[in-house]
């Protein structure tokens, strides 16, 4: 049995650290925003698993167009791996942003380009889970989830585009266009260094659970492997 | 504005939420891992005893 | 290409013709979709107090709900039928392209939602006295809309009739992808019956017509992978 990466463990460490890292500059080091008071400071963390979730999706639909030419397993396990961990992550984005929105929109909710689409991405990774769970043959489900991600990566941006059609509050930080949206708020360079430390902590940490991820698909497979062949 | 509103107590929601997803991420990792393990040391047992 | 293999495009009509040949005697999944149309567009009508006021702005969605509804039905059918009968494999052995074969399937279904379609449209007409509905540039994004409603509803039929789950699975996997054509078909055919100036159409119109393209063409790209075995 294979024994686990000294290189694993001092990432592990890492990520433990970033985090506290990220929580102490969201928490204690930015200044308090003066419109909405304490409740902006979930910013740092929204932005951060946005960042990681649309990153994991992107490495997810490429590592499908790798698995469908070469058909090794291996990217199988990656794809299955980063949809995973940024389903996760988009949860929490999208939480964050509803008890943000709360006190600043006055609605958990509202159907804004931004939220559906996050929103509709997280339906469409919940299908590939789907799909994934009602085919058998290991093969055939890593085809079609990998065609499954490939048309996800390509919805994903016209969805964004067709919603946006219809109107916005969701405020652009990054960017300069925040003048119309509600709850804008201008950022101080503390918050930026915030933010940015927010985003590679959450890299940090992303990049740790993909490996134990991926780890975690290796042992499925030689489990699976085993099975058949004690059963035979 | 000089008063901040106070809003400390969905910043507070906000951040048990998210150590909260995470740590049962990490939690179903662990076990996801441990349940694998077993299942292979069992099988590799099966396997080796067949072969006897 | 060997020369005893037939072209695609002869390949392509062949199947298309097998579709409605078949579908013109038995008729199950013209009727299924017909009535299950009418089913919908009856429940719309209590639901939404389908009054002249409400009609105005809602018409176009409940058009679209309609037709997204009785297309996952038709999909699923058509492909569960070449499933089941073993007909599937029939046509992979057979020495045609495999696009033939998406297309083929892409055509036929797509040919069952305009006839579909072109029913339900004129009953609408009728129960609601709503005759805006006829104007081209309306059955235009109508059409529009349908050809990357099929394209991407035929790959992902192709998929999910493989799997454990196959009748829950269509709508799950087809709906959140699909999401782009029917927004972008509503808003267009929405902005048409309200008499929206023409710019305000435009862009929706371009997004319909990119997304068609681009999932045509990947529709088509993935689809070796889908059916081989």
């Amino acid at each position: 049995m294979q024994s686990k990466p000294i290189a694993l463990t001092i990432l592990d460490i890492l990520s433990v650290i970033s985090l506290g890292v990220a929580t102490y500059f969201a928490l204690v080091f930015a200044p308090t925003e003066l419109f909405m008071g304490q409740v902006q400071r979930v910013f740092y963390f929204h932005v951060g698993t946005a960042w990681v979730g649309m990153l994991g999706f992107i490495l997810a639909a490429i590592a499908g167009i790798i698995y469908l030419i070469n058909k090794d397993m291996r990217w199988d396990r990656f794809e299955v791996a980063a949809v995973e961990i940024s389903t996760m992550f988009f949860f929490i984005t999208i939480v964050l942003g509803s008890i943000w929105a709360r006190p600043a929109w006055n609605t958990w909710w509202t159907w804004d380009p931004r939220l559906t689409t996050a929103a509709i991405t997280e339906l469409i990774y919940i299908a590939y889970f789907m799909l994934r769970a009602g085919i058998e043959d290991p093969e055939k489900r890593a085809r079609f989830g990998a065609v499954y991600t490939l048309l996800g990566g390509i919805s994903v941006p016209i969805t964004f585009m067709v919603i946006r059609l219809f109107r916005t509050i969701h405020p652009v930080v990054i960017g300069n266009e925040s003048a119309a949206a509600q709850g804008g708020f201008s950022m101080s360079g503390d918050m930026v260094t915030a933010m940015l430390v927010s985003f590679a902590a959450f890299t940090i940490i992303f990049i740790d659970l993909m490996w134990h991820r991926i780890r975690i698909g290796g042992l499925q497979d030689k489990v699976e492997e085993l099975k058949l062949k004690v059963s035979m | 504005m000089e008063t901040y509103p106070d809003t400390s107590s969905y910043m507070v929601a906000g951040y048990i939420v998210s150590f909260l997803t995470m740590g049962i991420y990490v939690l179903s990792m662990y076990i996801r891992n441990r349940n694998l393990k077993r299942d292979l040391e069992t099988l590799e047992d099966m396997d080796t005893n067949k072969k006897k | 290409m060997k020369p005893s293999a037939p072209s695609l495009l002869k390949a392509t009509f062949a199947i298309v013709q097998k579709d409605l040949a078949a579908e013109l005697r038995s008729r199950e999944l013209l009727s299924a979709m017909l009535v299950f149309s009418m089913l919908v567009i009856l429940i719309f009508n209590f639901a939404l107090e389908l009054n002249i006021d409400v009609r105005k702005s809602v018409t176009a969605g409940v058009l679209w709900t309609t037709f997204a509804f009785a297309g996952t039905l038709g999909l699923n059918r058509s492909m569960a039928v070449e499933k089941d009968r073993g007909c599937m494999d029939g046509l992979l052995l057979a020495p045609v392209d495999r696009s033939a074969i998406f297309f083929g399937k892409a055509i036929s279904n797509l040919a069952f939602m305009l006839i579909v379609e072109a029913i339900v449209i004129p009953m609408y007409a009728i129960l609601y006295n709503e005759t805006r509905i006829f104007q081209p540039e309306f059955l235009g994004v109508l059409l529009l809309g349908s050809i990357g409603y099929i394209a991407v509803g035929t790959l992902l039929s192709a998929m999910s009739v493989q799997t454990r789950t196959r009748d829950v699975l269509l709508p799950i996997l087809l709906f959140p992808v699909a999401v782009p054509v029917l927004l972008a078909s509503v808003k267009a055919s929405g902005g048409i019956i309200t008499g929206a100036p023409f710019a305000e159409i435009l862009t929706p119109l371009n997004l319909l017509i990119v997304y068609d393209i681009v999932f045509i063409a990947i529709s088509f790209m993935v689809f070796d992978y889908v059916v081989e075995e």
